[in-house]
């Protein structure tokens, strides 16, 4: 656990010292959401409608923007090797990445929301279970997404491959985080939009578990 | 479904599935043809023994390849690997079909030839998986990384199956509930069409496993020429 700490701590502050990575990522977010907004604008009750199908396609891009930025360094520094041949299993590497970007896609999860509030007209009453209905979405996209770029960092086309394969394994993620936020801003009880957070719930285990297990495997040699 | 390390030509049993798949497939064409018509849709329920045997050999080859993906991940050996391709490429192929013929089938009962309905987002979903399976394997050289990359995807992809399967129950929409139901065992068919369904079920399965099988065969002998 340690391990895992560490070196998602270390990821972020080569990040935040960086800068020019999570300001990209930020701005790429706030101007997708902009052009959605003009593209479908301006009658208001069209923009609400489709502001929960806009907000997770945002996140999907998001979460493979910054899972590609959890290995581009170690692949840049070639420091990738040495991560994995410490003594002792492989997962915590996994973990490690994945909680890094947890960190980053956490807070700008929840500034999108803001922001998509602001452009798409949408009610924030319920805003703490809106951003639960995030969080279990983003662990849902970064669990595969850092499984995915970890399998392709070493991988010529990577751009491409990648949200061609987490794309089409998150769908279910996307359709369960669409209904949730959908209900939850049409003004649905927190109770019934519960069984569309079981099912993120499950499908999150059973991405982090594969991801864990797999990972290892496609990672050594 | 392995076959030695080093193999010239296709084995007797490879031959047994092609032949006898080939030599029923009139059979089962004929009894497609002769079923009676439905009562709502009359003879277009026809399409329906060519749709309902491709997308379930697309779930079966699809399981498959999960299975031999998983053996590979486990024990590393390239012949678990060449299983897992073949029986991809064989499940794009079926699932490709149950596609286009349920398309073909839509335009006249629904109207359209595509909706965006549970059942038809997520087996294109599913199909989007397998296609992204193949790039992958293109993408990468090394022979070895190539086999756990994919067999990573067939593990991870494999999820998607028992959705789409059950999506026409999770969310009832316009697509039937399936007519022979695997959780419950129910079947809700007219006998005489459920035999005629059955029947080129069989035909397709073993259509499936002699393609697989011979695949398989080409994968390897495409593998021992590059490692000469």
């Amino acid at each position: 656990m340690g391990r895992v700490w560490l070196l998602a701590l270390r990821d972020l502050r080569l990040e935040v010292r960086d800068r020019a990575g999570v300001l990209s990522a930020l701005s790429f977010l706030a101007v997708m959401l902009f052009v959605m907004a003009l593209a479908l604008g301006p009658e208001e009750g069209a923009l609400r409608r489709a502001a929960p199908g806009v907000l997770w396609v945002a996140l999907a891009f998001l979460a493979t923007l910054l899972s590609t930025r959890a290995f581009a360094l170690e692949v840049e520094d070639a420091t990738l090797d040495d991560l994995l041949l410490t003594p002792g299993g492989k997962e915590w590497v996994y973990f490690g990445k994945l909680l890094f970007q947890m960190l980053l896609l956490l807070p700008l999860s929840a500034l999108a929301l803001f922001l998509a509030a602001g452009l798409f007209y949408l009610p924030l009453e319920k805003a703490l279970p809106l951003f639960l209905t995030l969080a279990l979405g983003g662990l849902g996209y970064a669990s595969v997404a850092t499984f995915y770029a970890g399998l392709l960092a070493r991988l010529r086309g990577r751009e491409v491959l990648l949200p061609l394969l987490l794309f089409s394994l998150v769908v279910p993620v996307v359709l369960a985080g669409v209904r949730a936020t959908a209900g939850l801003l049409e003004g649905l009880p927190v109770a019934e939009v519960a069984s569309w957070w079981q099912l993120l719930l499950v499908f999150d285990l059973v991405y982090l578990t594969a991801g864990a297990l797999l990972f290892p495997v496609v990672m050594e040699g | 479904m392995l076959k030695a390390a080093h193999p010239e030509r296709p084995d007797a049993l490879t031959w047994a599935f092609l032949g006898l798949g080939v030599l029923l497939l009139p059979v089962g064409l004929y009894l497609a043809l002769s079923a009676p018509p439905d009562v709502n849709q009359g003879y277009l329920v026809r399409i329906m023994y060519l749709h309902v045997p491709g997308a379930w050999l697309g779930y079966l080859a699809f399981f498959v390849t999960f299975l031999y993906s998983l053996l590979y991940l486990l024990r590393q050996d390239p012949r678990y690997d060449r299983v897992a391709l073949a029986s991809a490429e064989i499940g794009l192929v079926f699932m490709g079909l149950a596609l286009v013929t349920g398309m073909l089938w839509a335009r006249p009962t629904w109207g359209v030839y595509w909706t965006w309905e549970p059942r038809l987002t997520t087996t294109a979903i599913l199909f989007a998986v397998y296609v992204g399976y193949f790039l992958l394997r293109g993408a990468i050289e090394d022979p070895e990384l190539r086999a756990k990359a994919a067999a990573a995807v067939g593990v991870l992809g494999f999820i998607n199956v028992p959705i789409s399967y059950m999506s026409v129950k999770w969310w009832r929409s316009l697509h039937q509930t399936q007519s022979i139901d695997l959780t419950t065992g129910k079947v809700h068919m007219d006998p005489a069409m459920l035999q005629a369904l059955l029947f080129n079920l069989l035909v397709f399965t073993l259509l499936y496993l002699g393609f697989v099988r011979f695949r398989a065969l080409v994968a390897a002998l495409e593998a021992r020429k590059e490692e000469a």
